[in-house]
């Protein structure tokens, strides 16, 4: 049984259209007449660095705080059960850590960077800088493909609409919003739309949990999951569920999320000094915790919902086998459509959508600001003016959401919308840490040993199913050898890590930067 | 099972308090942050702007 042939009746009427289409057009509106405060680049990008402490936490929840992230969130907690609170647990914990020692993004805020690349280039060199770029972007650029995925899943969920067309309508649409009001506003705008987001995202989903909870009972959610999953419902190291290398990898994902994901670390860039930025990661350590904890709990309240509903049972738990991934992602916007009353569900809808957008503008002025000021700017020796910047900057913010457009509609999922995140996010991130690591805190780090951890990072992508499935030459005789089912992610990830800072060290060792490229770095600085 | 069971349910409840007085603080402080920024990017503007005409 598939999407297609799936019918929902929702709570989702013509009073919830009006509520999102209103809520919609007001944040474009407020998003385009902020475009009178951006003069410059550093507007555009870093808001001029004049972030104060409460601003830089809500803009920094409420990008993170996106559709995508509560989508596949509660497909995390749907599959996974409590277990996959560990998540949530790991993130807080890594974030507070990095608040209270400052660890890589005080020494970058510092530094008065505006991207990671740009530290490379301080500290690597001007062509470390432009590879590192491109990884970044690449990654980026792939991390964010199936958002439009995740964000039509949730608009057919909720308002029943199972036809493919009015779906794609609906979907071009918002995204010609996020590019309006991204191209226009840039990060004036972002950090404006973002706190608005939070507010009424984080209002709407408390009222959520406690009408799920009011709805379903506490002590039977427990116990269903207990029933259904058993001990791996719960304990995220049962060999069943999760286990050790995930756990292990999640605490590794945490870190990157905070310190070393550029969406991030373009926020502790846009804080007003070193202190604010210890004190933003403190307070968002709770945000970090939050925006996956919630959507578990609604992931794992929509498994006990559909659990006890024999209509939509067979779509979405079939006997033996598990739901694929799209089945699973609807799960939680389906159970929301028949929880929350009409009026209710139009402005938690509406709230989704305009962090689905919040998300996007933030992503999307990320790589586009990657692409211009790490590779194409260096490639012309720094030479382009402001206004060149700003233009480039806009046209690959096009450029890019016209490719998210057609890669979240073309590829095949295949895994848990949160792995495919994970693990596309890696190509940059597991190279991106070892040089922010090393960089700052390891003075005989070379170039060539960047470039080692740089291109070994980037073969996190044999983490992705379809990629397994595609070269299979490759990866069975690696099972047959292990004695193993499946490669995961979390597995493939771990490996290249470790692989990407013992190849940083040896190749510094072995290959040390000459005083001529010493000398060099020094003069840029 | 049982520990997990007490752990996440008291984890759950305390994050999400945790969460509900962060939300109020934020919401708050965020406001002035805002009128602040504003202030300041319109100053700067001005700046500018008088700077621009002064050249001419």
């Amino acid at each position: 049984m598939d999407i297609a042939s799936l019918t929902v009746e929702t709570n989702f009427g013509a009073v919830d259209w009006c509520i999102v289409v209103a809520y919609l057009l007001a944040i474009v509106g407020i998003g385009v007449y902020i475009r009178r405060y951006v003069a410059n680049v550093s507007d555009f990008i870093v808001a001029g660095r004049g972030l104060g402490t409460y601003l830089a936490v809500a803009t920094m929840i409420g990008t993170e705080l996106g559709l995508v992230t509560v989508m596949y969130s509660s497909q995390k907690g749907f599959t996974g059960g409590f277990a996959a609170f560990h998540i949530a647990f790991a993130a807080a914990i890594v974030t507070f850590i990095v608040g209270l020692t400052g660890f890589i993004v005080v020494p970058l805020r510092a530094m008065r960077v505006m991207t990671i690349p740009e530290f490379y280039e301080k500290r690597f060199g001007r062509d470390v800088r432009i590879f590192g770029g491109l990884i970044l972007a690449f990654s980026g650029i792939l991390n964010m493909g199936m958002f439009l995925k995740a964000g039509s899943l949730f608009v057919m969920g909720v308002t029943g609409l199972t036809s493919d067309y009015h779906l794609k309508v609906i979907m071009t649409a918002l995204l010609s919003m996020v590019l309006l009001y991204t191209i226009l506003g840039g990060m004036v705008s972002v950090v404006i739309l973002d706190y608005i987001q939070f507010v009424v995202l984080s209002c709407g989903f408390l009222i959520a949990v406690a009408m799920s909870i009011s709805h379903l009972g506490y002590g039977n959610i427990v116990e269903a999951v207990a029933q259904a999953k058993g001990a791996a419902g719960f304990n995220p190291f049962d060999g069943e569920g999760f286990g050790m290398s995930y756990v292990l990898w999640m605490f590794f994902m945490g870190l990157v999320s905070c310190a070393v994901w550029q969406t991030s670390v373009i926020r502790a860039c846009s804080a007003e000094s070193t202190t604010i930025v210890k004190k933003i990661f403190k307070l968002s350590s709770i945000g970090f915790l939050i925006r996956f904890l919630i959507p578990y709990f609604l992931g794992i309240c929509a498994f006990v919902f559909i659990l006890g509903d024999s209509q939509l049972k067979p779509y979405f738990l079939p006997e033996g086998g598990q739901a694929d991934a799209q089945m699973s992602l609807l799960a939680m916007p389906v159970f929301l459509s028949k929880l929350l009353p009409s009026g209710l569900i139009g402005i938690v809808s509406a709230g989704m959508l305009a962090a689905f957008m919040s998300t996007h503008d933030s992503y999307l002025l990320c790589w586009s600001s990657v692409l211009t000021q790490d590779v194409v700017a260096p490639l012309f020796g720094n030479r382009l003016s402001s206004k060149t910047r700003l233009l480039l900057t806009r046209c690959f913010i096009l450029l890019i959401g016209i490719f998210i457009l057609v890669w979240g509609l073309w590829y095949p999922l295949g895994q848990d919308l949160w792995d495919y995140m994970a693990i596309s996010g890696a190509m940059y991130s597991v190279g991106g840490f070892t040089l922010l690591a090393f960089g700052l805190y390891w003075k005989r780090a070379s170039r060539v040993g960047a470039y080692l951890a740089l291109i070994t990072g980037f073969f996190a992508v044999a983490g992705l199913t379809p990629v397994q499935k595609s070269l299979p030459w490759i990866f069975e005789p690696i099972k047959a050898i292990l004695g193993i089912e499946q490669i995961s992610s979390a597995v493939v990830g771990i490996v290249v890590l470790v692989l990407a800072n013992v190849l940083l060290v040896l190749g510094s060792i072995l290959f040390p930067d000459s005083l001529r490229h010493k000398k060099s770095l020094k003069e840029f600085k | 099972m049982v520990f997990w069971k007490l752990f996440w349910s008291i984890f759950l409840f305390l994050s999400i308090a945790a969460f509900a007085v962060l939300l109020i603080v934020v919401a708050i402080g965020g406001f002035f942050n805002i009128l602040t920024l504003l202030r300041t990017l319109a100053a700067e503007h001005q700046q500018e702007n008088s700077q621009d005409e002064d050249k001419q």
